[in-house]
């Protein structure tokens, strides 16, 4: 029972696997696809993309895009897709550094700062969870 | 004797030259293949985003989005011209300056009719830059960034900027010119207006529909929230894939720019090859009769 999953950014196809189970961040949660779910499209939000299948399971970082299900074939269109391993502690903290000190005098700047923010706690709640 | 030498050290630098121009052709190949290759794979992204948008185009969701709707009155125009950071490309830079500024002369000059009260000018690239710093052109922004593999990351900082002040409404129209590609043998100079947008998802997926579209989908949020989302990505891809597009071009530009230099130089070696073999012949035969001459004198 393996679906397909593929993640593509706007520079290239990144992924191209089967996968038994795949969570994927959608804007408000986290969300679990397995064998025949329902037809879908949803808008991605920050966070750890998991796929699983028989072998192994890799984890990548997305941020921000679109999931398409349809049929057993999970789509990814996402600006945004690095390998967990690639994130360090230091590239996260950094991150959260840069979001933190971002100027918060206007409701634009203030949101874009939040989702800095957000962007930087998923990259950091991603190392935390390479290292259990 | 003194005409030998000079010819020789003609054809000695012209072989060097030569020996420029071919590898540079050479290098360009070789990246025009990977811009191409780029180009290539980015294309997935484009194809699998219309198809997203078809579908929910297909559920009836009204496309509405600030992108889309030209501002009432265009006060504030954005002219952004890609040319390239290195020349020896043949007529590339030139044919795209000449665009831009005739464009721009367009927008700017009083007795124009179609003149905007603010036109700013945004080129990236060293040529292009040096061109209008030449003609005392004030630019407003200027990228060097974008060599033969422009960045998504880099390219969404700049998207980034336009769409926040196309929204606040500290900009009316976005205007590019670039070199389009085409095919191996034909890219033009294109000139497009990529804000307002003036549809999303535009592309040509040959891709015959799978399934019907009555497939029911589940939407989350909504579809009318995901295509408001949409519009900006489809934006971001269209600027990203002008950029990509123009750097396949310069490549393929200076590809046949440097293939026509060597071949060039081939036939100059050639002739001067042949005045130089002349020229020795000439100063051989004149030692020669010299000689007997001398003899001649003697006996």
């Amino acid at each position: 029972m393996e679906m397909k999953c593929i993640v593509v950014t706007p520079e290239r196809t990144i992924l191209d696997k089967p996968a038994t189970f795949v969570s994927l961040p959608l804007f408000d949660g986290e969300i679990g696809i397995a064998w025949n779910h329902s037809p879908l499209i949803g808008r991605l939000g920050t966070g750890e993309l998991c796929i699983k299948n028989e072998q192994q399971s890799e984890s990548y970082f997305i941020s921000q895009g679109f999931v398409e299900v349809y049929q057993n074939v999970i789509t990814l269109l996402t600006g945004h897709a690095i390998p967990a391993s690639e994130i360090t502690q230091d590239s996260a903290d950094a991150a959260r550094h840069a979001a933190e000190i971002k100027p918060k005098n206007s409701l634009v700047e203030v949101e874009l700062r939040n989702a800095a923010l957000l962007k930087a706690q998923a990259m950091q709640r991603i190392v935390k969870k390479g290292k259990k | 004797m003194a005409k030998t030498k000079i010819l020789n050290k003609r054809r000695n630098s012209i072989r060097s030259i030569r020996k420029i121009t071919r590898t540079m052709e050479l290098i360009s190949t070789a990246s025009y293949r990977r811009a191409m290759e780029r180009a290539v794979s980015s294309g997935a992204y484009t194809k699998r985003l219309t198809k997203m948008v078809r579908h929910l185009a297909a559920t009836g969701a009204e496309i509405s989005h600030p992108l889309l709707i030209p501002h009432p009155t265009e006060e504030k125009v954005a002219l952004l011209v890609l040319t390239s950071n290195r020349g020896l490309c043949g007529g590339y830079n030139s044919s795209l300056v000449r665009a831009a500024q005739a464009r721009w002369h367009e927008l700017s000059d009083k007795d124009s009719s179609i003149k905007v009260p603010q036109v700013e000018l945004q080129v990236s690239g060293k040529r292009g830059i040096s061109f209008f710093t030449f003609r005392k052109i004030l630019m407003a922004a200027t990228y060097t960034q974008f060599e033969d593999k422009p960045t998504w990351a880099e390219v969404e900082e700049i998207a980034e900027q336009f769409l926040e002040r196309y929204l606040t409404g500290d900009l009316d129209r976005l205007e590019i010119v670039y070199m389009k590609f085409e095919s191996l043998s034909k890219q033009t100079v294109a000139h497009e207006i990529l804000l307002p947008l003036s549809e999303i998802g535009s592309g040509d997926s040959d891709e015959p529909e799978k399934h019907s579209t009555e497939t029911m989908y589940d939407f989350i949020p909504s579809a009318e929230s995901i295509l408001s989302e949409v519009v900006p990505a489809s934006f971001k891809m269209k600027l990203f894939n002008c950029f990509l597009d123009s750097a396949v071009s310069e490549q393929i530009a200076r590809m046949v720019a440097m293939k026509a230099a060597t071949e060039n130089a081939d036939s100059m070696i050639k002739t001067l090859t042949m005045a130089v073999n002349r020229a020795r012949q000439g100063q051989i035969t004149g030692e020669l009769t010299e000689l007997i001459g001398g003899v001649e004198a003697l006996k």
